[in-house]
């Protein structure tokens, strides 16, 4: 199976329609495709200060939510609620990762997540971010099952809209994790920009998940559909979801920050923006 | 410079005013545009973009650059540069500017971007954009550019693109040789490129540090290690160093210290003031702090009369060069600085950290003769308080007649300053006399030192100079006359003497455009010329002078202050020459210089002559002569030849054994009249009034085996002799000699030079030209141990077989069934020789021959074709390449060799020969060639993998990950059931990721690995030490995604072949760069390999 790239100008749930629609035919393929249309979420930051305690919470420390230290990624960073490491300002999310001694860590950094706060199974799910550079940094822009303390994971079911390499800086990741297709094995695809980066301007990076899909886009790139048969496994994408937002310092998935990477370094967070079925 | 930039910024305006004025009804604003440049990136691509010119190096190797239509990476044409070899006598390096002199717009554009690969791994020295040969205003310079054998595509980042509206400088590059030893790199796809993924600048000056100094008004300093650095689309850092004109230099205080464009820093007022800077808006990292103390005063002005002074170092005298201010000199020297401080114009020394430090002028620059000086002067500050014991020591050194420090002829004088002399901040003027030194010999001036045994450890230093107080020795002059000339006037044309009639009408100061003073003084009652503050000096003469009956220039001069003198004779036809006086001179030097060493100057037609150097110059006696009675014949006999009887066929001289029965006055019609005359006992052939001269040989010569004719004549009047060689079949040569000569000349001409004569047939000799011609001792000879075959074997080749394709060799496989002697109707002998065991081929009495490969050869993967060979007679040797379409094309070697010689051929010199389909040789030409090594081959690894992967070569395309595991390429340990020689050795170590495999290295390649189009089912050979494993394969890196294949090993430890079926998932017309295997992929154990597993593969094919 080829998978298509689409082009998304204004309206971009029109134009997936129109395409499918269009490819479903000749492929006689039946696709279902729901469109989003009514915000359920959003956070625009506005105003200074600190994270709106009624929609995120902070997670502190060296993590052993998934399993063992650094967050199960060998990550290296100590994760805050000081301002030095998250604050609103100026309407925009400031997560930096700054080198410094905190807590027998050599970097300190943010994470927040939306347990509790903002669930939700299916819908689009985009923010606006500009991102950090260099070798090690590691943000990401991703969706947790909420059932993870009961099934753990991977059975939960993980959805990575943004990950990204610092030292890759034209490079998004976007990928899902589940039982038989997790960690280095997960399901997903590389997206290069063309003639630009990701750490120099503001980009818009989403999701459209609906019953057996999952569309990946950034800005107006529709790059990526995900669905039941891709995976080689089970598909856990049937439950409410929750949000994480965080930026790591080392691990395995980047390594290690070397003598060349700049500190510190923020992710730029302008918006994150939910939405749920129409009516 | 200032000028132009004032007329850039202004020309919108001045081109409306112009406008306005000459057309009041005109719209302005529609006109007057400013001047645009085309906005064209293109620099190479398949050959020069419009407008691209190509300037070298002036010193460096002018050939280095040529376009390549064989090796490019893209297109039809790649540019290449041959970076010579150290020692290179046309240059020893490369390097070039390419620039668009109408200039271009590239201020849209945000990288040069090129495609690069090397003959071996190699470093380019320096390379960027932004050189003109003018101002280099946007100079960008990348250093140390690393290039592989493989092609790969580069990126030089533009510093602020919004400076580039009207760049000349489109690219250069300089590079010199990698270990020594020269090679070739290729450049293609040059263009300026607008890539969007240039980004996070990082401007620096004085390499990101803030530096801090303290200073006096009045000091200039610049700003350095101007820098800008950015993070590449690829993640990279690359750090270019830059020009200013790219930075705004701002200081925080200019009532204290100003700053330029150019970052020039001087400072006006006591105060403090940082200095910064920023490239496009992005402040620079690094800064100057500047505490400025206050004013400073300067030393005293010195007032002796320059005439009367030689100076080292002093802003009011012009100086003599010095090797330095500090030598440096290990290890016990602790002294730091040198000439660096210049306050309002004034240069001062200063020493730090003094311990003890010199000043030379006796090595890379002449010592100096101070033997007319009566003083020494010196201005010091101690920039510390002198304490009860400090001192400082004076030493000036005299490097002795050989003119050569460190013999024992060295003396030397010293003075010490101490607290009575020395007081902080203020300057101490000494004015010390070489009478109260006690320096006797001063004539060879080399050093001076200063030793204070870091007593006192920071001074200044200034006008440092010996000088004539006039006390003694007079003015800076000659007080007496030069020598009166002996020359009786029947020998003598004279230009300037009191002694001789001179040529009359003669111009002793014509306008030529110089800055000399000239006079004519009397000095002692005798007429002599003076020539003040030389630059250069012309000396026009009354009428043309035919001097070819003279032998001898003689010159009488006179310096106390020159560092450099040359004087020229001029013929009509322009030519000039220069010959080196030495200076300065201790009292009048006297000099006769050999006509002949203004050669090529026409000596029958001289019209001027030239002086030029430095200093003040006392001229008399400028006139020609030859000696009594002669100027026509030699008052020694040649000299006699030392050559082993041996290594000679002798023609004409008194110490070998002469050709017998040489007729050397056989009637051919000349005018020459023949003899021989007697000089002290040698006899001596002579022409007189030579128009033309034969000499037949006794019998025909077979010369084949020597290299060299040698020649020693004589003559004072000649302006024109040529030697010919003549052979059997009447076929001559000519070789012009040198004449007139000063003295009797030797010359040895290569035999070669005579092509194409017969060397094996010579039967006359014959000269022409004109004059007297004295001549003897005609020989043939080779070196020693030269001669007609090597007696040491060619040198064994290094190249590893896998490499190599060999033809004729004792050291590889060579190709079956070759026929080394095809009779194809040659006349040459072929022979098979053994030298010390070694297997080498002989072709005697080449005409052509030919050499039949035992099958057809494709010898596309290969590079070179090398051949060694040696000749001590052949003249003409050419090699050629034949292909299967009868294609052939040949390749000049050349000859005669002085040992082996090694050629390495790149193939691509061969073309149109169809390299798939090798067939023949050929070898053509004379002479006896030997010849060994013959075979075709590549560097290694140079040849971009492909499918199918099979890992003979040893070279490993495959990468490794994650977590320690590693992959390389080894000899085959489990022959059963595969045979291959070599596999891929893959351990997964304690500690490696669950998911490790090996991935190809898409770096190797320029273009991708895997064309679908080719076939969508690959096969893997594994050997696995465990049964039951999943072995993944994936396609990676593609435009399209990622797709994976699970296979299962069944059998341990034996080879298996894995078929990976990708048809029902993949669009055939898609590329991916890269594979990557994952032995053992268990998706159920994610946890780090506990247990060490090794895996071979081997074999990836398409199918």
């Amino acid at each position: 199976m080829q998978k298509p790239l689409f082009s998304r100008t204004s309206n971009l749930l029109f134009l997936v329609f129109i395409s499918l629609s269009f490819l479903a035919c000749e492929r006689e393929e039946v696709q279902t495709v729901t469109t989003f249309t009514n915000l359920t979420f959003e956070d625009e930051f506005a105003g200074t200060g600190s994270i709106d305690a009624a929609s995120w919470n902070v997670d502190m420390g060296i993590g052993n939510a998934i399993s063992g230290d650094g967050w199960g990624n060998n990550e290296l960073q100590y994760y805050t609620d000081r301002s030095e490491n998250i604050k609103v300002e100026d309407g925009m999310l400031h997560i930096t990762a700054m080198k410094e001694s905190f807590m027998e860590s050599n970097y300190t950094s943010a994470r927040i997540n939306s347990s509790g706060k903002l669930e939700q199974e299916y819908g689009r799910f985009e923010a606006r971010i500009q991102l950090p550079w260099g070798q090690g940094l590691w943000p990401a822009f991703w969706l947790l099952g909420n059932n993870i303390d009961e099934v753990g994971w991977p059975k939960c079911g993980e959805i990575d809209i943004m990950e990204y390499r610092g030292q890759e800086p034209t490079t998004l990741i976007g990928s899902v994790h589940g039982p038989g297709y997790s960690g280095g094995e997960s399901e997903g695809k590389n997206y290069n920009l063309a003639n630009d980066r990701f750490d120099t301007g503001f980009h818009v990076f989403g999701i459209e998940w609906g019953p057996e899909y999952i569309n990946y886009y950034v800005d107006d790139v529709l790059y990526n559909q995900i669905t039941p048969d891709d995976v080689d496994g089970a598909w856990v994408f049937d439950h409410p979801f929750y949000i994480i937002l965080n930026l790591a310092v080392g691990g395995n998935f980047v390594g290690s920050p070397n003598e060349s990477t700049v500190f510190p370094q923020t992710m730029l967070v302008d918006y994150v923006r939910v939405y749920g079925l129409s009516n | 410079m200032k000028k132009n930039i004032f007329l850039n910024s202004n020309l919108l305006f001045l081109f409306a005013l112009v406008l306005l004025l000459t057309n009041c009804k005109r719209d302005k604003s529609e006109d007057a545009k400013p001047a645009s440049f085309p906005k064209n990136g293109v620099v190479f691509i398949d050959g020069f973009s419009a407008g691209l010119e190509y300037l070298p190096y002036a010193d460096s190797y002018f050939e280095a650059f040529t376009v390549d239509e064989v090796t490019k990476q893209k297109g039809t044409a790649a540019m290449r540069f041959d970076v010579p070899n150290v020692g290179n006598p046309k240059g020893a390096y490369a390097g070039a500017i390419f620039p668009d002199n109408g200039g271009r717009d590239l201020s849209d554009f945000d990288a040069l971007t090129f495609w690069a690969k090397s003959s071996v791994g190699a470093t380019i020295n320096d390379i960027g954009f932004g050189q003109d040969f003018g101002e280099n205003k946007y100079e960008v310079s990348l250093s140390g550019l690393q290039l592989s054998t493989n092609w790969k595509r580069y990126v030089i980042a533009i510093p602020d693109a919004s400076k580039l509206s009207r760049e000349k400088g489109l690219f250069w590059y300089a590079e010199g040789p990698e270990n020594g030893s020269g090679y070739t790199f290729w450049i293609d796809e040059l263009e300026f490129e607008k890539l969007g993924t240039i980004a996070q600048p990082r401007p620096s000056i004085l390499e990101g540090e803030a530096v801090t100094v303290n200073t006096f008004i009045g000091v200039t300093s610049t700003i350095s290690s101007l820098q800008q650095t950015f993070n590449l689309g690829n993640g990279q850092d690359q750090t270019l160093n830059v020009a200013p004109a790219y930075f705004e230099f701002t200081s925080s205080n200019p009532a204290v210290a100003t700053v330029d464009a150019l970052g020039v820093v001087t400072a006006v007022a006591t105060g403090s003031a940082v200095i910064t800077a920023e490239l496009n808006g992005v402040k620079a990292a690094g800064s100057l702090t500047l505490n400025v103390t206050g004013s400073f005063d300067l030393a005293p002005i010195p007032t002796e009369d320059p005439t009367s002074v030689i100076s080292i170092f002093s802003d009011v005298y012009t100086n003599q060069p010095v090797d330095y201010f500090n030598g440096y000199w290990a290890p016990f020297q602790t002294t730091l600085g040198q000439d660096d401080i210049n306050i309002n114009g004034d240069n001062i020394i200063s020493y730090t950290e003094l311990n003890f430090v010199g000043i030379q002028f006796a090595v890379d620059q002449p010592t100096i003769n101070a033997s007319s000086m009566t003083h020494f002067h010196i201005d010091i500050q101690a920039r510390e308080v002198i304490e009860n014991g400090d001192f400082l020591t004076i030493r000036i050194v005299d490097a002795g007649s050989d003119d050569e420090i460190g013999t024992g002829d060295d003396t030397s004088a010293e003075i010490t300053l101490n607290e009575t002399n020395l007081i902080h901040e203020e300057w101490y003027s000494g004015d010390i006399s070489f009478a109260s030194l006690g320096l006797t010999n001063r004539s060879n001036l080399a050093q001076i030192i200063f030793v204070s045994d870091a007593t006192i450890s920071s001074v200044f230093i200034d006008n440092i100079y010996f000088y004539n107080d006039g006390s003694t020795g007079g003015p800076m002059g000659p007080t007496v006359a030069a020598p009166t000339p002996t020359q009786a006037d029947v020998d003598v044309i004279s230009v300037f003497s009191d002694a001789y009639t001179n040529i009359a009408g003669s111009d002793l100061n014509p306008d030529w455009g110089q800055a000399t003073m000239v006079t004519e003084m009397l000095i002692d009652g005798n007429n002599t010329l003076r020539y003040a503050g030389l630059d250069f000096q012309g000396l026009q003469l009354g009428s043309p002078q035919d001097l070819s009956g003279m032998e001898f220039l003689h010159i009488d001069y006179w310096t106390a202050n020159s560092s450099a003198l040359n004087t020229f004779l001029i013929s009509g036809n322009t030519t000039e020459q220069a010959k080196a006086l030495d200076v300065p001179t201790s009292a009048w030097s006297s000099i006769d210089i050999p006509l002949g060493d203004f050669s090529p100057v026409d000596l029958a037609d001289v019209i001027q002559l030239k002086f030029d150097g430095n200093g003040d110059i006392y001229v008399d006696n400028i006139f020609f002569y030859k000696t009594p009675g002669g100027g026509t014949g030699p008052t020694m006999p040649a000299p006699d030849p030392t050559r082993d009887e041996a290594d000679v066929i002798s023609v004409y001289s008194g110490v070998y054994m002469d050709v017998m029965g040489s007729d050397f006055n056989p009637d051919w019609g000349q005018a020459t009249v023949v003899t021989e005359e007697d000089i002290s006992g040698n006899s001596t052939l002579l022409y007189t009034g030579l128009n033309y001269q034969g000499l037949q040989l006794g019998s025909p010569q077979d010369v084949s085996g020597m290299e060299f004719l040698h020649l020693d004549y004589w003559t004072a009047n000649s302006t024109a002799l040529n030697a010919f060689l003549i052979s059997g079949n009447t076929t001559e040569i000519p070789k012009p000699l040198g004449v007139p000569t000063a003295g009797w000349t030797s010359i040895d001409i290569p035999l070669g030079d005579f092509s194409p004569v017969d060397l094996a047939d010579i039967i006359q000799f014959k000269f022409d030209g004109n004059g007297d011609i004295y001549l003897d001792n005609i020989y043939f000879y080779k070196e020693p141990g030269g001669g007609t075959s090597p007696t040491s074997p060619a040198p064994t080749p290094t190249q590893d077989q896998n490499d190599v394709i060999s033809v004729y060799s004792d050291a590889y496989m060579n190709i079956m069934g070759s026929d080394l002697n095809p009779n194809w109707g040659q006349a040459t002998v072929v022979t098979e020789e053994q030298i010390s065991g070694n297997n080498t081929l002989v072709y005697t009495g080449l005409n052509y021959q030919g050499l039949q490969l035992g099958s057809a050869q494709n010898v596309s993967g290969m590079e070179f074709l090398h051949i060694d060979y040696w000749t001590a007679n052949s003249t003409a040797l050419n090699a050629f390449l034949i292909s299967g379409n009868t294609t052939e094309v040949p390749k000049a070697l050349g000859v005669p060799t002085s040992g082996w010689a090694s050629v390495d051929i790149p193939l691509g010199d061969f073309s149109p020969v169809d390299l798939a389909d090798i067939i023949q040789f050929k070898f053509d030409g004379n002479g006896d060639i030997y010849l060994d090594n013959i075979y075709f081959y590549k560097a290694p690894g140079s040849v971009e993998p492909e499918l199918p992967l099979g890992f003979e070569d040893g070279v490993n395309p495959l990468l490794a990950f994650d977590g320690g595991a590693y992959a390389n390429v080894v000899d085959n340990p489990q022959t059963g059931g595969n045979p291959s020689s070599k596999v891929v050795e893959f351990v997964k170590i304690v500690g490696s990721a669950w998911y490790s495999g090996v991935v190809f290295d898409e770096s190797l390649r320029a273009t991708p690995l895997i064309d679908l189009a080719d076939g969508t089912v690959f096969t893997v050979k594994i050997w696995s030490p465990n049964a039951g494993i999943t072995v993944r394969m994936q396609l990676e890196g593609g435009a399209a995604p990622a797709y994976e294949v699970f296979q299962t090993v069944n059998t341990a430890n034996q080879w298996v072949t894995l078929t990976y079926d990708f048809t029902s998932q993949v669009n055939s017309s898609d590329t991916y760069p890269r594979f990557a295997i994952f032995p053992d992929f268990d998706t159920s154990n994610q946890n780090p390999v506990a247990v060490e597993a090794i895996y071979f593969i081997d074999d990836i094919i398409q199918q």
